[in-house]
């Protein structure tokens, strides 16, 4: 499909800010020694280094919106009234998805079950943050893409499981996107395969004479 | 229009480009959707139209319609295989139109694709996705190239390549940054700048991106280092989007107020891009009138830098900045790991030496991939691909085969440095042509065919014959490092010596950069890195500029931060207190730690600390000195972890930590409790047993994990269950085991129903134990709704949960 556009390498900097927050560290208050401050950052390293952080994402029309939910091409149907609040002055969405691969959940595994599981954590948080990052990438470029058209993104995106966005919508994502290119699957709950996949829908505004 | 005739036309003249096409063209009736290309060709006299009006206003050069004239582009549109016809035809189209009243400049803009590694698209074939679309503008007669509206910095190499593969006629090429000042793809204006003019563009610039105010800052950062003219066409303000049409908010008069500071910034082609029209370039035409072009920064104040980049960093070398490190330590020699691992094709060794080398300090990597058993052109290939995407340090690379490092710099994304060209008549012969067409920097070796010459004054001359060739190709000083040839003070005493004459007549008569290898010196000696660090110190004092050293090694590198404040090189000492002053913060916190004295004490630290390597040693000495089994884990193991629960609660510790020392508690707790009689202390007969599962359905169980970790190092019993584990395995179990407490989990909305499930049919079978429930989405009134005793947020509060429904038990 012409619309959508996938990265094999998203590069994405990890924000260790964020990492760290994802930790519960709370700044000003958290105090770690010389060694855990050593055994942190040796852990966000081999985070970022384990992650392979890829993407997709694809334009869609907006074909009908309604009060509990938006129809795309092909008679897809995201069902949500948060979400067409959302897009109420959409004409288009874009789809994303962004995984880090199965590299780090399996090490995150390992490290959880029988090896160092503050370790495991870390890298849990690694690539929560990385896979997020890979989103906020992808909606920068795209940004810059509807900016030149006199276009620009909805404030928030949102995600199946967000509110009355429930995760069946996954599914139509899923398809929409054919996220089996980048290795993904979804299990009979709707759950993506390897976990810290994450899906998102953004809409696309237009900017209006007073802004 | 020749390379010489298009500067010379630049020195004498500003050029006005056009304005925006796809805008005049849709005013004059283009409709939305359709290919622009082939409706122009279908519609010729309004291309003709929009082009003469430019030259009418004052442009002295118009683009050609090809934007989306790339295969990619017009395949879209099932137009894949009319590339050549219509870049051909919009050529001569252009032509037509402005007949020998201005120039037709062939336009080459993205495809939309990335190239390996964050897109699909190998480089090669990128290349030749342009080369196809510059045959078809050659053809139709274009007078220049212009590569425009450029994202990401690979692919505007691969544009430019595939016009200076296919002609000798003058580039430009004009990238677009954000609004954080950089690319799409992360490269800064003086990155762009510095690899694009390297690789022979013949003017670099910016367009679109935004309107003439923000883009003046990315023209003055470009300034200070082109050494060739700039281009400017920004977009007539800001876009919005008005009754379905794209419109700009900087009126044409505004606009034009702006052109006099890019004529000031040394810009000489100037337009404009989205929004804008003739009336634009008209102000363009009013605004220049009595200005005159300036000469490239670079070459008018004879600032031009030695610089090498990579994709997103440029890195300076020079008698003005601090001394230059290039890690050395990706290389094979002596290391089994990383040479088994290049074998098996690899990389995440070279990746963690690369990572390693950055933090220590390394401003440029070495890379070097040559042993015998692999395909060297290969592996240096793939290794610059994982290091490109995940180190933002220049790459020196580093091979004795020129088909290696021809191949390494055709793909790698930046301005490269040659590791390195010596006299010998062979590799002059053929690097030189290559280092020059991909305008990389290379490190001279003074050797020849005749081996390595012994003193100073003759490797000077090999310096100055190699240069004089260099120069032939285009290279001047700026360009150069010559290496020192450190050789061996162990068998030739006065080795070193020359070694630094060659380094003070490169830095004050010759006039270039230079560099050294340091390990050789001390080859043979004891103590080997006090000679090492002495000789660095040495060859910093006489202008020493680079150095190929282990940036782990902290004498070195202590020396050469000391040694940059004692040549003035780190300004007002900068980058030296930084380092110190931290290293001091780092001892005086290591001496706070160090308090305890006995190993009661210790051990109470230890898992405070989480310091699992030590706390088996400290609980047996304690044993040994007699301390009672019971009495260690109620006096020192018990309050020392419920103290790191107190410190979690007040955010002193963060969860890393509260599980350093929950398992460094557990590893305290299994050496000890067979030790145990009973009395106070829990054993396997009384303990608490909690049965955890992540329901059915749901896969993700590293939070149920965490919780039974850390319910176990409290004392509890565990029964992990797993994930995606059905109501009636669980019901099942809880009966076997009698379980005091089951722990239910579930990550997402459509799982969490099935905890309700699991309750229900415990309370059917008559099982009484407590629930307690976690997740992600989960929250107190869920559990309160579907019947369990209990939510806990995290793990830590699971285990104070847990404790609680077994006190109630």
């Amino acid at each position: 499909m012409t619309n959508m556009k996938y990265f094999e390498h998203i590069p994405v900097q990890a924000a260790k800010g964020m990492i760290l927050m994802r930790l519960g560290y709370k700044k000003n208050r958290t105090v770690l020694n010389d060694e855990q401050q050593r055994v942190l950052d040796k852990g966000i390293k081999q985070g970022i280094r384990l992650c392979q952080p890829k993407g997709v994402f694809g334009r869609f029309n907006i074909v009908q919106h309604s009060q509990s939910f938006i129809e795309l091409q092909n008679q897809q149907i995201l069902r949500s009234k948060n979400l067409s609040l959302l897009l109420e002055k959409s004409d288009e969405v874009v789809l994303m998805a962004s995984t880090v691969g199965k590299a780090v959940i399996e090490k995150i595994s390992h490290e959880v079950n029988e090896g160092d599981a503050a370790l495991g954590v870390i890298l849990d948080a690694v690539a929560s943050q990385i896979a997020d990052a890979g989103l906020n990438w992808m909606m920068e470029f795209i940004y810059k893409i509807v900016r030149r058209e006199g276009k620009k993104l909805t404030k928030h995106r949102y995600s199946p499981g967000y509110g009355d966005f429930s995760l069946e919508n996954q599914k139509v994502i899923f398809d929409m996107l054919k996220l089996d290119r980048l290795g993904l699957k979804l299990t009979e709950k709707f759950m993506l395969i390897p976990e810290k996949s994450v899906l998102a829908i953004v809409g696309i505004e237009r900017i209006e004479a007073n802004e | 229009m020749n390379r010489e005739a298009f500067k010379k036309y630049l020195q004498e003249n500003i050029m006005i480009l056009d304005g925006a096409t796809g805008t005049q063209l849709q005013k004059k009736g283009m409709p939305r959707g359709v290919c622009p290309e082939q409706w122009v060709i279908e519609h010729r006299e309004v291309i003709i139209e929009v082009q003469r009006e430019y030259i009418q206003a004052g442009s002295n050069a118009v683009y050609t319609p090809t934007f989306g004239g790339n295969r990619i582009k017009l395949q879209e549109y099932g137009l894949g295989d009319k590339v050549i016809e219509f870049n051909r035809k919009l050529a001569q189209l252009s032509r037509e139109a402005v007949g020998d009243r201005g120039f037709v400049v062939g336009d080459l803009a993205p495809t939309g694709q990335f190239v390996q590694p964050l897109g699909e698209m190998p480089f090669e074939e990128l290349v030749n996705i342009y080369k196809e679309q510059v045959r078809g503008l050659l053809e139709g007669g274009v007078d220049f190239f212009v590569i425009e509206t450029m994202m990401d910095i690979q692919e505007a190499r691969a544009a430019l390549l595939a016009v200076k593969e296919s002609c000798d006629l003058p580039v430009c090429v004009s990238m677009t940054f954000n609004e954080d000042g950089r690319t799409l793809t992360g490269t800064d204006p003086v990155t762009a700048l510095i690899t694009l003019q390297s690789l022979g563009a013949d003017a670099v610039g910016c367009n679109c991106s935004t309107g003439p105010q923000a883009m003046l800052h990315i023209i003055a950062a470009m300034r200070k280092h082109a050494k060739i003219p700039l281009l400017a066409k920004p977009n007539a303000g800001l876009p919005k989007l008005v009754d379905g049409n794209t419109v700009f908010d900087m009126a044409p008069v505004e606009f034009g107020k702006h052109v006099k500071a890019f004529i000031d910034l040394g810009v000489t082609l100037i337009g404009g891009c989205c929004g804008t029209s003739p009336e634009y370039i008209e102000q363009i035409r009013q605004n220049i009138a009595g200005l005159k072009p300036l000469l490239p920064a670079a070459e008018k104040h004879g600032t031009a830098v030695s610089a090498v980049t990579s994709a997103r960093k440029t890195v300076y070398i020079g008698f003005d900045g601090p001394l230059v490190t290039v890690g050395e330590r990706i290389n094979p020699t002596g290391k089994k790991q990383l040479q088994a691992e290049l074998r098996e094709g690899r990389t995440e060794e070279v990746v963690d030496l690369a990572l390693e080398q950055v933090d220590d300090g390394a401003d440029i990597l070495d890379v070097n991939v040559g042993m015998p058993g692999i395909d060297e052109k290969e592996t240096m290939l793939q290794v610059i691909e994982a290091l490109s995407s995940m180190v933002h340090v220049p790459l020196c690379l580093d091979s004795s085969n020129p088909d290696v490092i021809e191949a390494a710099l055709r793909i790698y994304p930046g301005r490269a440095l040659i590791n390195s060209i010596s006299a010998e008549k062979t590799k002059m012969e053929k690097l030189l042509p290559i280092a020059a067409k991909y305008g990389a920097m290379f490190i001279l070796l003074p050797l020849s065919d005749k081996g390595i010459p012994k003193t100073a004054e003759e490797r000077g001359k090999l310096v100055e014959q190699v240069y004089c060739e260099a120069q032939k190709h285009g290279f001047n000083k700026q360009d150069i490092v010559v290496d020192g040839l450190v050789m061996t003070v162990s068998s030739d005493q006065q080795a070193a010596m020359e070694t630094l004459k060659l380094i003070d007549w490169c830095t004050h008569s010759f006039g270039c950069n230079t560099i050294i290898g340091l390990s050789n010196v001390s080859f043979g000696l004891p103590e080997r890195s006090l000679i090492n660090a002495a000789f660095l110190a040495m060859a910093m004092g006489r202008g020493l500029t680079m150095a190929i050293a282990n940036p782990s090694d902290e004498k070195l590198t202590n020396i050469k931060k000391a040694g940059d404040v004692l040549t003035a090189k780190d300004i007002n000492s900068k980058n030296y207190i930084a380092h110190f002053a931290k290293d001091e913060q780092i001892q005086r916190a290591v001496k706070d730690n160090k308090s305890s004295t006995a190993v009661t004490e210790q051990i109470y630290d230890a898992i405070v600390k989480g310091n699992k390597e030590s706390i088996n040693t400290l609980i047996d000495i304690a044993l040994k000195e007699g301390s009672n089994p019971a009495n260690l884990v109620d006096e020192h193991l018990i309050p020392a972890i419920m103290y790191v629960g107190e410190l979690y609660d007040q955010g002193k510790y963060f969860l890393p930590q509260l599980i350093q020392s929950a398992e460094t508690m557990k590893k305290a707790f299994e050496q000890v409790e067979p030790l145990l009689r009973t009395d106070g202390v829990k054993t396997a007969e009384n303990k608490v047993k909690v049965i955890l599962a992540t329901v059915k359905g749901d896969i993700h169980d590293i939070g149920k994990n965490i919780v039974g970790l850390m319910l176990k190092n409290y004392g509890f019993e565990v029964y992990d269950l797993g994930k995606d584990v059905s109501a009636e395995e669980i019901v099942q179990k809880a009966k076997e085991i009698n379980a005091d407490i089951v722990g239910l989990s579930a990550l997402m909305t459509t799982t969490m129903l099935e905890m309700k499930q699991v309750i229900a049919l415990a309370k059917e079978e008559g099982l009484n134990c407590k629930f307690m429930i976690g997740g992600a989405v989960i929250n107190e009134h869920y559990a309160q709704e579907i019947g369990a005793d209990g939510y806990a947020r995290d793990a830590h509060n699971a285990v104070k949960l847990a404790k609680k429904l077994s006190d109630t038990n």
